[in-house]
């Protein structure tokens, strides 16, 4: 909801925020939201940063020895491939649309360019480069046939999960794959991710979100994203190719995507086909929490960063508990409907 | 003509910021087809609605068979026999006439929908109506005025005593009018009260008994038909006094050159063969009635919707413009009429909106000079005098003359020399109203080329230097604003085209 901050000017043809509900406790919050830093730096990402501290300090608490280093590198090592699939899933999200593929393409992009590398002895460095090219070239097929056709995302992303699923299982002969391991011919791929112990992976991460912050809010691609998410009509109208810069989203997400995968084989190492699936909800749950409109052209790097943070050590405090996949998989589904009804309510307050 | 059948009194509706119905007075008697005619926005619709219990009236008396009525539902009003067709449709187009002439009402067979009896009903009810309509074919498959038909078999269908016509004839050909016309001398003969709207001043003559006018919410007065003459009608639609004076003369010299030509131009039902030219440095007016095909052709234009003939000069070469992206290279800036869907983009700030149309001139390598883009926004703030505290604002917290003026930023941050503006001042306060008509003339006194069009009278006559004015698609006439006057505007205006 939007506050005047200069109240001198506040009666400027402004229209005041209708009946302020907010009790004693609430003023302190408004105060607090005034604050200039609070403003800078965005209230939902402070109470979300708020989140992820008494969760650790939670998860610490009740379980034995989670405080070390080997838990933070578990999350850590989560955070790395889930950030890239989130990362990506912002930028389609913020044009309004979705993209329920990332998953099972990011085990496509990892079956196909692994299969290539250890069966047709191609380097690792062109594996990689396959790697992160199998995902575009989804991002480029679900880009054009939502941009240019106008098939729905949620359909075309439907499809295309099937065909990464079916198109990688073909290509491997259903055969899981598994990367070399550090010590093996081709293994320094793994430095990427953790090199002498040092999270590596952490720091590619947080360098690739600040150039994804930076798409998003000082280039053309991001500002065009963002209107057109908001409303694409009034942009198309404005004399912008629409088509070309949604379809920049989804090809944007599908070279992130291809990135994940080196991230998730560099931890994981195996990738079986038919899999993935799993991960879309993850990753759209750290980028709705982190305030990213499902309704389009509201976006926020930060705030995906956080989300991921918070998904990954989640996972990693089940998996302490010992409670498995399957809770988790609850727990994400919660938190996207939950995060998503929030945005909803949100607008609708706003209208 | 027979007795009365219903008398509305001294009706008064008010919305926030417009008083729609002013104590307006309407009778209907039985078997007569009664006329209510109005410029657009002069309230025939609202009192149709308060009739038919759409709108509540906040005071007057509704009289209907002689007990006083007040419906809170069409479906209250439906069940005790006052009827509207809409000028929409209202069908569902994969369902059958017969399913949807009795939608919400199906005769049962036990658990299962009697689909035969619905047949048979409505073959009983197409007889009645001397029309020809198969009940067990599909809607979508039917023409237009078939399909009008069905609409009017269903409300016979319902009993009624009283149907309201709302611009009936507006979709259908000669042919369907002439068989629409049959229909409607029928329901007279049978005496039902028919209420007509329409703006077609030939069909007015042609089938009804009398005519009630109404000007900007009020009453204005009933006329018989065959006693008074088309003029009569026009004159009493639009003479109104005029507050604002209108411009004396063109502000266009005459060898002012030529720099849009628009010629033949062809899109759709709405806009047929359309030719004008726009001088440099000239407001020309588009008027007409809602529904003349204005903001068609402005969309045509402007490449937002595809043409399919007609050429386009702008300084006297030919362009091909086939998307908005083409029509902004040449320096065409289009304001909608309905700026919150195609104007603004309302989550985003007024810089955004500002430089979205020439966001590539603000570019330093890849990345968007902020600064640049602020001053420059920051400069039309200040020119358009945009009420804010502060150049980051989102547009959604504006008020909706201020949103206008960021539209109207966009085009000036473009620097397009032509700018189409569709009903500029809709919506908006007289203030606001004002400095926009202030902006429209200082920008065509620096030497840009406005097209306004407008469905207000006053604002066609205070602004422009010439006047286009359409109707149904096509351009009924050319006035210099020397000439130009209520009557002749409105004359070209209603002139049935066929």
């Amino acid at each position: 909801m939007f506050i005047v901050n200069k109240g001198n000017k506040s009666d400027l043809g402004i229209m005041k925020e209708p009946g302020s509900r907010s009790k004693a406790g609430g003023r302190k919050v408004e105060k607090f939201k005034n604050l200039p830093f609070v403003k800078k730096v965005g209230f939902s990402r402070i109470v979300l940063t708020a989140v992820l501290i008494l969760m650790y300090a939670i998860f610490c608490i009740t379980i034995d020895g989670f405080a070390g280093k080997a838990h933070l590198m578990g999350t850590l090592n989560y955070v790395y491939f889930l950030g890239f699939l989130s990362l990506g899933v912002t930028f389609v999200i913020a044009t309004g649309g979705i993209d329920f593929s990332i998953g099972p393409v990011m085990f496509c992009c990892a079956l196909v360019s692994g299969y290539c590398f250890l069966n047709y002895g191609m380097p690792m460095g062109a594996s990689l480069l396959l790697c992160i090219a199998v995902g575009l070239m989804f991002g480029l097929f679900n880009g054009y046939l939502v941009a240019y056709w106008s098939v729905p995302p949620f359909i075309v992303s439907m499809a295309s999960m099937n065909i990464a699923k079916g198109a990688a299982a073909i290509f491997t002969k259903s055969m899981s794959v598994s990367w070399p391991l550090e010590s093996a011919d081709g293994g320094w791929f793994r430095k990427l991710a953790t090199f002498n112990g040092f999270p590596t992976g952490l720091v590619i991460f947080l360098v690739a979100a600040l150039i994804c912050g930076f798409i998003l809010n000082n280039t053309r691609i991001g500002r065009y994203i963002l209107c057109l998410g908001s409303n694409k009509e009034a942009v198309r109208l404005s004399g912008i190719d629409v088509k070309k810069w949604e379809m920049a989203a989804y090809v944007i997400c599908g070279v992130l995507v291809g990135i994940a995968a080196i991230f998730f084989v560099g931890v994981y190492t195996t990738v079986q086909p038919n899999y993935g699936d799993q991960y879309n909800n993850e990753a759209i749950a750290g980028c709705v929490m982190g305030g990213t409109s499902m309704a389009g052209g509201l976006a926020s790097i930060g705030g995906t960063v956080i989300g991921v943070f918070i998904i990954s050590l989640l996972q990693e405090g089940i998996l302490a508990y010992k409670l498995g996949k399957d809770v988790q998989l609850i727990i994400t589904g919660i938190i996207v409907i939950v995060a998503v009804y929030a945005d909803v309510v949100a607008r609708r307050r706003k209208n | 003509m027979g007795e009365e059948i219903l008398r509305m009194e001294k009706i008064d509706k008010s919305f926030p910021g417009v008083h729609a119905l002013d104590h307006v007075d309407f009778d209907l008697k039985r078997g007569e087809v009664h006329a209510l005619m109005g410029e657009n926005g002069a309230g025939k619709s609202t009192l149709m609605k308060v009739l038919t219990g759409i709108y509540q009236k906040d005071s007057g008396k509704i009289t209907y068979q002689g007990r006083e009525v007040n419906y809170h539902s069409t479906r209250e009003a439906q069940a005790d026999g006052i009827v509207i067709v809409h000028q929409e449709l209202n069908m569902v187009g994969d369902l059958t006439v017969a399913q949807n002439i009795f939608i919400g009402r199906e005769f049962m067979h036990g658990p299962t929908i009697d689909d035969k009896k619905m047949i048979t009903e409505s073959r009983k009810l197409f007889e009645r109506l001397k029309i020809d309509i198969d009940p067990s074919a599909r809607m979508k498959d039917l023409t237009v005025g078939k399909q009008q038909m069905c609409e009017i078999a269903k409300a016979i269908s319902h009993e009624c005593k009283v149907i309201v016509f709302d611009e009936p004839s507006a979709a259908l050909t000669e042919k369907e009018i002439d068989d629409l016309f049959a229909i409607i001398r029928d329901l007279r003969k049978q005496d039902l009260g028919i209420i007509y709207i329409s703006h077609r001043m030939d069909e007015i003559k042609v089938i009804t008994d009398r005519v009630t006018v109404m000007r900007d919410g009020t009453y204005v007065g009933t006329l018989i038909t065959k006693d008074c003459s088309k003029e009569d009608i026009i004159k009493m639609m639009v003479g109104r006094v005029i507050y604002e004076q209108p411009k004396e003369k063109s502000l266009v010299p005459d060898d002012a050159p030529v720099v849009l030509k628009v010629e033949n131009l062809n899109a759709g039902r709405m806009v047929q063969d359309v030719s004008f030219e726009l001088h440099k440095g000239e407001i020309l007016g588009f008027s007409g009635l809602m529904g003349a095909g204005r903001t068609e052709t402005a969309r045509a234009i402007f490449g937002a919707d595809p043409k399919q003939s007609g050429k386009i000069y702008i300084n006297g070469t030919e362009v091909d413009i086939k998307s908005p992206q083409d029509a902004v290279k040449h320096g065409i800036g289009y304001l909608s009429e309905d700026r919150k869907r195609y104007g603004i983009v309302v989550q985003k700030t007024i810089i955004e909106n500002s430089t979205l149309a020439c966001l590539e001139e603000y570019m330093s390598g890849i990345s968007i000079n902020k600064s640049k883009e602020k001053k420059a926004t920051e400069k039309v703030i200040d020119e358009l005098n945009i009420k804010t505290p502060s150049s980051d604002q989102p547009v959604v917290n504006l008020s909706g003359g201020n949103q206008q003026k960021v539209v109207i930023a966009k085009w000036l941050v473009k620097n397009c020399d032509i700018l189409i503006f569709d009903e500029p001042t809709r919506g908006i306060d007289v203030g606001a109203k004002n400095e926009i008509y202030k902006l429209m003339n200082s920008l065509a006194a620096q030497g840009k080329s406005i097209i306004m069009i407008s469905s207000e009278m006053t604002e066609i006559l205070r602004m422009s230097d010439r006047i286009v004015i359409m109707c149904e698609g096509r351009v009924t006439g050319e006035i210099k604003i020397e000439d130009a006057t209520q009557e002749m505007i409105m004359n070209k205006a209603t002139r049935n085209i066929k």
